[in-house]
């Protein structure tokens, strides 16, 4: 092919303006559907929430509806429930996201060393991953964590600890739903770390053994640095995750007992589909993407900082 | 979210023989029952039900074996009526959510559905659904002297209907009452309970925790249709009213007494785990003869009676609600009803019309329940009357001691129009109630303080 118009070329000014204009508008008309349909399904329904967020839209009065302007969010700021769900969806996401990405690395640093087995960890690792998060909430409500019942109670009894109330208790429950999702998302991070983890330069680790670093200094001056990117990538696809968790939640304790486990979301799920407060769940849900957008923004001025 | 009965599936005396066919039944059944179905008990009636002929409507019902038999025979009303039936089943937990969503769009997808009784308020203060009361009248649609409306359950009715308004005519019901086990209760020389007080000390005496046996079990599980299904009936009992002074109170004196019942009795006599439970769980726990006694539903006989599982047959008693301090005992006055879609043309309101009639009608009602050939019989029949027919109540007895007797005096005597708080922000309040519930019983927050903070939800949600 010969397109000397590409490259910076002295003699090509006007047909590289040309061939670049033409492949611009190329470019557009193949982005076009795909633009027009992520237009249709994701921008439009979320200026539609922000609108539908500025009424009162009450099913159970509708005498009562209209436009209300901000007053939904100055309820908001007032809402106990939703200070309280922020700071259960925090804490949830701080814990799930660090658990997830120290156990994933420790399991990577493990994987790494064997010899032989690795691909049959790796596929059994990422069976949890495969899952549906709403089938491993049944599995759990169910079959691990039923007093009397379950598999988890039968070994806690066992081990001394006596029976529990799992999902019953406040503390509890929040640490079950914890322990979820970490268990099913830890494999993620796992695979993520382990393929940064082989991509590493052997060169680097072999002049540091020259030198007699320490394991733990070549862990913390070689590894660590060097997987930073990988960290914070998976940090902050975790955090996003975890902050607009639903199904396993949903389904194991639905945000009992009372509202111990009630994320935001989950909260926001509540007060449009269950109490039929739909212009006040859109502003809480409006709430929540705020709040996601502040975060992972702020995770991605982490990334760049370096 | 609450009552369904899925598991309604084998009766005592069918045994296992029958319960086997329960996968072939209703194909076979169907064909039969277009066969040889006599419609003269129906033609008896003065109108003519032809006159909506070739339409179609679709009717959402939930998974349960008292629909079921109702579908099996609905080709007998096609060929009575012409009017093509669609069902469509959806989970309890999902047909409130599905048919708000249709009836807020106005698509009239569903003419009609299997709908809860406490939803009506909602349904009448959009003017969603269809006051039926014309439809009763009118002498071209129903005979009023073949569809006998007053024999259906009073309380049902009342339930179905709002400020005097009837929106919904009930299909299948059911009244919560005592469930105990007669062996136990007879061998420490205990009665079942005349009050909430003797209920509670003949749980205590029968928890032997050790031995695997606790004292009783009430729903757990926070939601509208679970704890909020039982503690309302706790609620009145100990006196309380849902409206002061025009005012919706679901906090003081009375409800903290009724709460702290509750909760003292969930503590100290039911397994830990029962605080998660909903009735199914606790129906399948006495069957397996862990529990010595629990209130609900009386529809979930049939499964402490279902000879594939129950360990129980044969040692299950009944009785009604325990009286509470104010001298009162209130049951539950839950039914599935159908109403009628108002996006609807004026021709498929008529046609959804004779569906209704048809169902809740004494002799579909028959033929779905005693007289239904297949091995499930319903024991929520609408009809007052079908309850005094000599042939259901053998049916029923089956269940055992003093269940006929004990339904039947709560359906006449203990129900209790203000049962549950009857108004359009329901669902709202219904879920803030459950949550109340369930935070003072996990001890997340005290019994007045859940209740004081009830109260403060609840009261933006009532101003207009």
């Amino acid at each position: 092919m010969t397109a000397p118009g590409a490259s910076a070329g002295e003699d090509s000014g006007d047909l590289g303006r040309v061939l670049a204009q033409r492949e611009r508008k190329f470019a557009m008309s193949l982005l076009a559907p795909a633009f027009l349909a992520l237009l249709a399904t994701t921008t439009f329904p979320l200026m539609f929430l922000i609108w539908t967020s500025t009424y009162r839209m009450d099913l159970a009065m509708p005498f009562a509806d209209g436009f209300i302007g901000l007053e939904n969010y100055r309820i908001l700021l007032a809402d106990e429930r939703f200070w309280s769900s922020l700071l259960v969806s925090l804490i949830y996401t701080g814990s799930t996201v660090t658990l997830q990405v120290t156990l994933g690395l420790a399991l990577a640093l493990l994987v790494m060393d064997m010899k032989r087995g690795q691909g049959w960890f790796r596929l059994i690792a990422i069976l949890p991953v495969v899952l549906s998060p709403a089938v491993v909430g049944m599995i759990w409500r169910t079959f691990m964590l039923a007093p009397e019942f379950g598999v988890v109670d039968y070994l806690a009894i066992n081990a001394g600890l006596g029976s529990k109330n799992w999902l019953g208790d406040p503390l509890l429950a929040m640490i079950s739903v914890i322990v979820i999702h970490t268990w099913q998302w830890t494999p993620f991070a796992f695979m993520v770390l382990l393929a940064s983890l082989a991509s590493l330069p052997e060169d680097i680790y072999e002049a540091a053994r020259l030198d007699r670093a320490t394991a733990w200094q070549r862990f913390r001056r070689i590894t660590l640095p060097l997987l930073r990117p990988a960290i914070v990538m998976v940090v902050i696809m975790r955090t996003m995750v975890a902050l607009t968790a639903f199904a396993a939640i949903f389904t194991v304790t639905a945000g009992g007992p009372g509202t111990a486990t009630e994320i935001l979301n989950l909260y926001a799920y509540r007060k449009s589909f269950t109490e039929l407060s739909i212009g006040y769940g859109s502003a809480l849900a409006v709430a929540l993407l705020i709040v996601t957008i502040v975060i992972s923004g702020l995770l991605f001025a982490l990334r760049r900082a370096k | 979210m609450s009552l369904f009965k899925p598991t309604r599936r084998a009766f005592l005396k069918a045994g296992t023989a029958a319960t086997a066919l329960v996968g072939l039944a209703p194909a076979v059944l169907r064909q039969a029952a277009a066969q040889e179905a006599d419609l003269s008990p129906y033609k008896s009636a003065k109108i003519d039900w032809q006159q909506t002929s070739g339409e179609t409507i679709t009717v959402a019902v939930i998974p349960a074996s008292y629909f079921d038999n109702l579908i099996a025979i609905a080709p007998q009303f096609k060929t009575l009526t012409g009017i093509d039936v669609r069902f469509e089943k959806i989970p309890p937990a999902q047909i409130r959510q599905k048919s708000v969503i249709d009836l807020t769009s106005k698509t009239g997808i569903y003419a009609t559905h299997a709908a809860d009784p406490m939803y009506y308020s909602l349904y009448a203060a959009n003017k969603w659904v269809e006051p039926l009361d014309s439809y009763v009248s009118n002498k071209s649609l129903t005979d009023a002297d073949w569809f006998k409306f007053d024999d259906i359950i009073p309380a049902w009715r009342n339930a179905d209907s709002i400020d005097g308004k009837l929106y919904g005519v009930p299909y299948d019901g059911e009244v919560t009452i005592q469930v105990y086990r007669k062996d136990l209760y007879d061998a420490k020389g205990l009665k079942p309970a005349d009050d909430l007080a003797t209920f509670v000390s003949n749980a205590a005496a029968l928890n032997t925790p050790n031995d695997r046996v606790w004292g009783t079990a009430l729903r757990g599980v926070a939601g509208a249709g679970q704890n909020m299904y039982i503690y309302p009936s706790i609620f009145r009992e100990f006196g309380g009213q849902w409206f002061k002074g025009g005012k919706l109170t679901v906090n003081g004196p009375e409800a903290e007494a009724a709460l702290a019942w509750y909760v003292e009795l969930m503590h100290k006599s039911a397994p830990t785990a029962a605080a998660n439970w909903n009735w199914p769980d606790i129906a399948d726990a006495f069957s397996q003869g862990t529990l010595a006694s629990y209130i609900d539903a009386h529809s979930s006989a049939s499964v402490v009676n279902n000879p594939e599982k129950s360990k129980v047959i044969g040692k299950v008693a009944y009785a009604r609600w325990p009286k509470g301090p104010s001298g009162k005992r209130v049951t539950s006055i839950w039914n599935w009803g159908f109403p009628i879609n108002a996006a609807l043309p004026e021709k498929k309101k008529k046609a959804t019309w004779l569906f209704i009639q048809w169902a809740a009608s004494a002799e579909t009602q028959a033929r779905t329940a005693h007289r239904f050939a297949g091995p499930t019989k319903r024991s929520g029949v609408n009809r007052t009357s079908i309850w005094r027919d000599p042939d259901y109540v053998k049916l029923m007895n089956g269940f055992g001691h003093n269940f006929v007797e004990a339904t039947m005096e709560s359906l006449q005597s203990d129900t209790d129009v203000d049962w549950r708080p009857r108004v359009p922000q329901w669902p709202a309040i219904g879920d803030t109630m459950a949550t109340a519930i369930q935070s003072a019983l996990s001890g997340q927050a005290t019994v007045k303080a859940a209740l004081d903070d009830a109260q403060r939800r609840v009261e933006p949600m009532m101003r207009g």
